[in-house]
């Protein structure tokens, strides 16, 4: 067919050009952090143990969280075309807008977080904390810990999960749309904030109970990402296109086969890691080796969600409602 | 479901009916301003991007024209503008154009010059002039014109004694059609426009006419007006235009042949008596010499000649047949082609008439009656010494003159020396076949002047620029407009002049001046003129001023009728089917079928022709047009270019039969059209780094229009002979 | 209080580009911008071929997702039936630009707002039609109230076959195509 088009925009043809690197490492941040949110969560409400209060995965990890989703933030902003304006996310609440949803949780998931992170600083580091407000503030908070963390547990899941609504919402890029989006953040922030714990754990059976929990999280990912393509391709023709960059080969869509590969790669090679760290280790003792290989897997599930993101932030704008090319 | 036009006309009126919507009716300027609130302020006047004459209403705010509107009540526009017009801005606040005065200081084309005060520039031009006159007699200063600035230097050359005024719009255009119609009726079928009644046509044969690519404002409202009304429309082209997009049938003739199917066609409605016979007997001359001259043209050998199938030539004249004399045979607009022109255009001038058409609804309907006095406010021009160097040996050569025989004049001084060129509104080089016949004849002058908006290539070899100031900046007219009806518009300016730039009625009138022709210099303002002008004719000039467009009452007899019988000014007082002024002189009274050269293998012949967006080289460096159509390209049948190896968007070189090159060009792989011809817009190609969006963009048809054929009729240049190669290779 | 619509008549549509210069001076959209576009498709094999053109703009749905998606209210629907764009409001996020599966929008580039078709919406309230309406030479672009059952645009959609782009969206679009081919009689 000779098609000559007249009048086209380049932000919109030959396709969508309107997000890019900004809000792909936002992306993957906020799931990120959402994942620290729950997985410290859990570190400090896991039934019959005792909660040590030195636990770097315990009061580290709640002081990195905002800090974290701060920098995904700034970046987010950098990709506001007017920023001035921003404040105009505040002055309104659109119901049925998930990216409504979204400015406003991101405001308010701040106080929870901050007084989370007070109330989880260990005793000893109490005394150097200056200037005093902070120390009061820790006091303060500290009685209140448990129930902040049951709170940062639930935002931390609302927090990885919108973003995955506010894409799935839209019709026009049937890559994104999809119920199953949601859930593949959602678990792909899960399993990044927990390998970002095991990383920074210190106690081998914190990084080995994580482990686990990883295990199962990055299993869970690959399933939802096969159910993600094979839901597509089972689908309308749009949605079948959606996904055909991602095996092809040729030059122009290589770096969309290539983190298919990496992925097809880095999951499976990292959940195979782990599960030897676990078979292996039953006394809970870790040497360097292991260390080394804990990490090493970890770091290959923070790569991982980072390509999934990238991914699918680039590739969803490829794809078109009427796309059938 | 087709909306019929009476459908149609009941829902426009159903719209007036409700209140927020309706078609402001447009109650004039001063009413308009006053219901936006005052802060626009509404002109009159008429656009000038091509010469359709469309009525314009600027919109100005603060001293800034805004928006471009057509005027409803001017019947070129209908209160609709093309691309073109609305785009007019993007001419007015161009900054490439041509601000001060220039006098060349280096060699020609070496792009050297200087500015000058207007007093300056006309001075240098006066003195010359002068010194031309004195030593070459009058006749060797010489006018190519097109548009409303010539009017003010054929004044000038008039005033001189110079009788070598020419158009390129008769001998590059449409001069071998009107002289077919006139050797036929008496009369071309134009005024302002086409007279073509294509609202009311049930049948519409386009021979090559690409309506919609040819953007003339109210022709193509109507083409669009009887394709929704379901006229059948046929369109005999080699390419598959955007009128063949619309067509109940595209047959695509093999380009040159085209006249074996109207003889064709003549043969098949005589002999099964589809001629409407009551209108023959009673109008026309000539049928029985017709009749036997035609007898040979079947429809197996017109089959054979012009690579149709018999099947779709008999179909598409059976049509013409059933619904004659509503049917419409397109007189075209740019008729010269191969050198045989005239003939072609008396075949469908003949056509017409046999259908009974001329003068019936859907055909070509008659001229409306109105005469416009003229004003002469000046002494009678002197008596040119000399004949005229623009006619040469063509009995037919029209009232225009013959640029290409001015041209070969200038290059041989025979019969005299034609020493100076004063070029207003045509980008000669551009125009012209034979560019090295140009830059030789060019090379002859002593003095070379345009005056022009644009930086054009010609312009650029100039030896005095003198820059004109745009439509939106002058006044012109007053435009007598003859339609269906007769009417007045005018052109009034929108803003003042911008930079240095002067109308062209002054800078005429100065020149005037400055080389002692007072007498023929205007007195006042060409605004009061007008003014006396519309006295002349009857016009209420301050309502001509407020609403754009008068009409003359009871000028409309579009149609025979008792009361309105057709006249002919042809020597037999009827329509000659067979020509006896053609006989006289020696050519074929009733046109024969002569076979053209074709191109042999691997060569195609190059066809060009318009882009709704572009009016050749004037538009390609307009903001708003060039950025929807940058460069031209290459149209090459997808067969051949498979054949060739050439893939869609390639860049590529033509080199014609003379060995002469393009510039590098993108093709465009497609399959609308034949396989023997390529296709290109023309007016690419510029080579003037002046013009900052259109500089080396595209490739320049004409520079391959090295060879031309001239109808030895009337002495127009035949361009669609020429034979390109495609190479990849520098 | 009216529901504005547009029909186009495709079959009328000459190429001419008129509208989309038209609506660009009229409403001053920055180069290399556009806000409606011409579409010239062609198919088939020499010489049996076919062709449709269709011009395409905003369809202001009524069921709009990028007024849905728009955080802050800048993108809205007004009470005569058109998404409007409120520049004061609006931030630059671009999710109208993700979420318009027409590609109607762009993104002004000097101030950063999203930008689109108005429908002239300032020429609407002064009584005249839209820019690229007024100026069609074809006569392919139709407008009016749909809400008025005796307006143009009601009665081309009572007597024509009509569909609308990309339906399966659920836009529910406000911009009606009829003769999507040219009558081949």
């Amino acid at each position: 067919m000779e098609l000559t088009i007249t009048g086209v925009n380049t932000i919109t043809y030959p396709y969508l050009h309107i997000w890019d690197w900004r809000v792909a490492v936002y992306l993957f941040l906020g799931g990120l952090t959402g994942g620290l949110m729950c997985m410290s969560a859990i570190a400090n409400l896991r039934p019959g143990k005792v909660v040590a209060r030195d636990q770097p995965c315990c009061w580290r990890i709640p002081l990195l969280a905002p800090i974290i989703l701060s920098v995904g933030m700034f970046f987010l902003f950098l990709d506001l075309e007017v920023k001035k304006n921003m404040f105009w996310f505040y002055l309104t609440f659109k119901p049925l807008s998930p990216m409504s949803w979204g400015s406003w949780l991101l405001v308010l998931i701040y106080p929870p977080m901050i007084l989370y992170a007070f109330a989880a600083v260990p005793d000893d580091f109490k005394a150097g904390m200056k200037p005093g407000l902070l120390k009061t503030w820790s006091d303060r908070m500290r009685p209140h810990l448990l129930l902040l963390a049951r709170i940062n547990f639930v935002l931390g899941i609302l927090l990885a999960i919108y973003t995955g609504i506010l894409l799935s919402t839209f019709v026009a890029r049937p890559l994104w749309n999809s119920s199953i989006l949601p859930v593949l953040f959602l678990v792909s922030g899960m399993s990044t904030g927990t390998a970002l714990m095991i990383m920074m754990a210190k106690r081998d059976e914190v990084k080995l109970f994580f482990t686990k929990v990883d295990i199962w999280l990055i299993f869970s990912e690959i399933v939802v990402l096969l159910l993600l393509f094979y839901g597509h391709y089972t689908s309308d023709a749009a949605h079948r296109a959606s996904i055909m960059p991602f095996f092809n080969a040729s030059h122009q869509f290589f770096p969309y086969f290539l983190s298919i590969v990496a992925l097809g790669i880095f999951l499976p090679l990292a959940i195979v890691l782990k599960f030897l760290e676990v078979k292996g280790e039953h006394s809970q003792h870790l040497g360097a080796s292991g260390r080394f290989l804990m990490h090493a897997s970890a770091v290959l599930v923070l790569i991982g969600g980072f390509i999934i993101r990238f991914a699918l932030v680039y590739a969803g704008q490829l794809s078109k409602f009427s796309g059938l090319s | 479901m087709a909306i019929s036009r009476r459908s149609f006309m009941k829902y426009v009126a159903a719209a007036a009916g409700t209140s927020v919507l309706a078609e402001s009716p447009f109650i004039g300027a001063k009413a308009r301003a006053k219901a936006e609130g005052g802060k626009a302020v509404y002109i009159t006047t008429t656009c000038e991007i091509c010469f359709w004459k469309c009525g314009v209403i600027a919109k100005v705010v603060d001293g800034k024209v805004v928006k471009l509107e057509g005027n409803p009540l001017h019947p070129q526009s209908r209160g609709k503008l093309c691309g073109r017009g609305q785009g007019g801005l993007g001419l007015l606040y161009d900054k490439d154009r041509l601000k001060v005065p220039m006098i060349r200081t280096g060699a020609r084309g070496e792009n050297r010059y200087k500015s000058a005060s207007w007093d300056e520039a006309l001075g240098y031009i006066a003195v010359r002039l002068n010194a031309i006159k004195d030593k070459y007699g009058p006749e060797a200063i010489a006018l190519f014109a097109h548009g409303s600035s010539g009017t003010y230097f054929a004044n000038l050359l008039r005033a001189l004694g110079s009788p070598n005024i020419t158009y390129p719009s008769f001998s590059q255009c449409l001069g071998a059609r009107n002289v077919a119609w006139e050797l036929t009726y008496g009369h071309a079928p134009q005024c302002t426009c086409e007279r073509v009644d294509l609202v009311n046509s049930r049948v519409v044969v386009l021979f090559g006419t690409h309506l919609g690519e040819n953007m003339h404002n109210s022709q193509t409202q109507d083409f669009a007006e009887a394709v929704g009304n379901g006229a059948r429309i046929i369109v005999v082209d080699p390419r598959y235009s955007t009128a063949a997009s619309k067509a109940s049938m595209w047959l695509p003739i093999k380009p040159g042949t085209d006249l074996a199917l109207m003889l064709t066609w003549i043969n098949i409605i005589i002999s099964e008596g589809w001629y409407d016979k009551e209108y023959v007997e009673k109008y026309t001359t000539g049928f029985e010499e017709l009749k036997d001259s035609v007898k040979k043209y079947t429809p197996e050998w017109a089959a054979k000649e012009t690579d149709l199938s018999r099947r779709q030539i008999l179909e598409a004249v059976r049509e013409l047949g059933r619904y004659s004399p509503n049917v419409m045979i397109h007189p075209g607009r740019h008729f010269s082609w191969h050198g045989n022109d005239t003939q072609r255009g008396r075949a469908m001038a003949i056509l017409t008439a046999l259908l009974g058409s001329w003068g019936r609804p859907g055909g070509i309907w008659l001229e409306c009656k109105t005469t416009f006095p003229k004003l002469v406010e000046h002494p009678e021009y002197p008596e040119p010494e000399e004949d005229a160097a623009i006619f040469g040996d063509y009995p037919f050569a029209g009232g225009e003159g013959l640029t290409n025989v001015l041209r070969e004049t200038t290059i041989s001084g025979d019969p005299y020396p034609v020493k100076a060129w004063l070029v207003t509104g045509t980008n000669l080089i551009k125009t012209m076949p034979g560019q090295e016949e140009t830059m030789k004849a060019i090379d002859n002058l002593d003095l070379l002047v345009a005056i022009d908006v644009m930086p054009t290539d010609t312009v650029m070899l100039a030896d005095v620029i003198l820059p004109e100031a745009t439509y939106l900046e002058r006044h012109d007219g007053l435009f007598a407009i003859k339609t269906m009806e007769g009417g007045v518009s005018l052109r009034q300016p929108a803003v003042d002049p911008m930079y240095q730039s002067k109308p062209g009625w002054w800078i005429g009138s100065e020149l005037c001046k400055k080389m002692g022709l007072d007498d023929y210099a205007l007195k006042g303002t060409w605004e009061e003129r007008m003014k006396r002008e519309a006295k002349l004719w009857k016009i209420d000039y301050d309502e001509l001023v407020d609403k754009g467009y008068i009409t003359i009452p009871n000028s409309r007899h579009p149609y025979i009728t008792a009361d309105n019988p057709p006249t002919f000014k042809t020597p037999s007082g009827k329509i000659e089917l067979a020509s006896s002024e053609l006989e006289e002189e020696d050519f074929d009274a009733v046109p024969v079928y002569e076979a053209l050269d074709q191109p042999p293998a691997g060569q195609y012949r190059l066809l060009y022709g318009r882009s709704p967006v572009h009016t050749f080289t004037r538009t390609v460096n307009n903001q708003w047009l060039w950025e929807l159509f940058k460069e031209n390209e290459v149209w090459l049948n997808a067969d051949e270019a498979a054949s060739q190896g050439i893939k869609n968007g390639e860049v590529v070189y033509l080199i014609n039969q003379d060995g002469v090159k393009s510039e590098p060009v993108k093709v465009k792989v497609t399959e609308r059209i034949r396989r023997d011809c390529v296709y290109m817009v023309h007016g690419f190609g510029q080579h003037s780094p002046q013009l900052s969006r259109a500089n080396n963009r595209g490739a320049d048809d004409q520079k391959l229009i090295s060879r031309y054929k001239v109808d030895p009729i009337c002495g127009v240049t035949g361009m669609r002979v020429n034979f390109v190669q495609i190479t990849k290779e520098a | 209080m009216p529901r504005y619509a547009m029909v186009i008549d495709q079959s009328r549509c000459v190429a001419c580009m008129a509208c989309v210069v038209a609506c660009k001076r009229e409403n001053d959209v920055p180069p290399e911008h556009y806000r409606t576009r011409v579409l010239e498709m062609v198919e088939g094999r020499f010489p049996k071929l076919k062709s449709e053109f269709r011009s395409e703009l905003c369809n202001h749905c009524s069921n709009a997702p990028c007024v849905t998606v728009c955080p802050t209210g800048a993108s809205h629907k007004e009470e005569d039936g058109t998404v409007q764009i409120d520049r004061n409001k609006c931030v630059g996020c671009k999710a109208c630009l993700a979420a318009c599966p027409y590609d109607a929008r762009y993104i002004n580039e000097e101030h950063g707002f999203a930008d689109k078709c108005s429908f002239c919406q300032h020429r609407l309230k002064a009584g005249k039609m839209p820019a690229c309406v007024a100026t069609c030479v074809g006569g392919s672009r139709m407008f009016g109230d749909l809400n008025d059952p005796d307006s143009l645009v009601s009665q081309l959609l009572r007597e024509n076959p009509y569909r609308v782009l990309l339906e399966a969206a659920g836009t529910k679009p406000n911009v009606f195509y009829i003769n999507q081919y040219p009558r081949k009689s």
